[in-house]
């Protein structure tokens, strides 16, 4: 059993109707990922997966990671490859941690061992930095400013 | 079976409500890069019923969309910016080699891949069986890949 509250909802997972929504991303050591966003974010591992297909779950916050090795193509998408990130400074997607107190989770992450990319930057809207997870990954943390919902 | 209480011993354990923006703690979102920003959002409401929070501004504000547990956040590439000094944010450049995505773990595969195509989702494939699971993937409007997955009977995670 393992559920989040969003608003007057509640999403489990695996979910018993509609659908609940994780991020996927390949991992060159699955244990290794889970124990950094176990660590860091206070994440919990679900399930660690095995080497026959099935992956690692991490429940954080309001959603679920699932984390795995690369492979494919598989006859679901019979064009695509997953891969590690291959140049970890040309993104198009990445995890965003919306927070209160950006200083807060700067200093309590960096504690645990995250690698910030820099310190906290004011921004249009927001203050943001950022974070490399163990395969490169961009992580995004950002506190929207007072007068900005959605910064 | 023990669901229903393993659910009543655990609200208490789990009682936090997730909020955008967070009044403490932290929101989990997913950031693409996209082409066209209200392309994007219009995709996202349609097919998953997403919930259009913010179409953003032109000073650089994204889009924000509510996506059943999750806030998905669209905007136009760019950068180096100075907190991050080295990274470039485009469109996928080659939508076949894939690092991460969006997972949606659903219900009912056949009736989401039924609906979400009857509203103009385009499938890479119709559902197949997996080692445990059933899955089939849709590509959005820039090509991201999305996961569309259901775990089979006695597997929990698939």
């Amino acid at each position: 059993m393992n559920e989040v509250h969003v608003g007057q909802k509640t999403y489990q997972m695996p979910p018993p109707d509609g659908f609940s929504v994780a991020h996927f991303i390949t991992v060159a050591d699955v244990e290794r990922s889970a124990r950094f966003y176990e660590k860091v974010f206070g994440g919990r591992i679900m399930t660690m997966g095995n080497n026959v297909g099935a992956p690692g779950f991490i429940q954080i916050a309001n959603t679920w990671l699932i984390v795995y090795f690369g492979g494919g193509p598989t006859p679901d998408k019979p064009t695509v490859t997953l891969s590690v990130p291959t140049d970890p400074d040309s993104v198009s997607s990445f995890m965003n941690i919306r927070v209160a107190d950006i200083h807060a989770c700067y200093e309590l992450w960096r504690s645990r061992g995250a690698e910030f990319l820099t310190e906290p930057k004011e921004k249009y809207g927001e203050t943001r930095c950022y974070i490399r997870d163990p395969d490169g990954y961009i992580i995004e943390v950002g506190q929207s400013k007072p007068d900005f919902a959605y910064g | 079976m023990s669901e229903s209480k393993a659910a009543t011993s655990q609200v208490q354990v789990e009682q936090k409500i997730y909020e955008m923006p967070p009044k403490d703690g932290m929101t989990i979102a997913h950031f693409i890069t996209v082409a066209d920003v209200a392309r994007s959002l219009r995709f996202y409401e349609t097919v998953f019923g997403g919930r259009v929070e913010s179409r953003g501004d032109s000073k650089g504000a994204p889009g924000y969309i509510q996506i059943a547990n999750t806030w998905l956040i669209v905007n136009v590439g760019g950068g180096p910016t100075p907190d991050k000094p080295t990274v470039t944010l485009s469109v996928p450049p080659d939508p076949d080699k894939v690092s991460s995505f969006m997972n949606f773990r659903v219900a009912d595969i056949q009736a989401c891949y039924k609906l979400w195509r009857s509203r103009g989702a385009e499938f890479i494939t119709e559902p197949k069986p997996k080692y445990g699971e059933t899955r089939c993937y849709i590509r959005d409007p820039d090509g991201y890949i999305i996961e569309v997955g259901q775990s089979n009977p006695g597997i929990t995670y698939g």
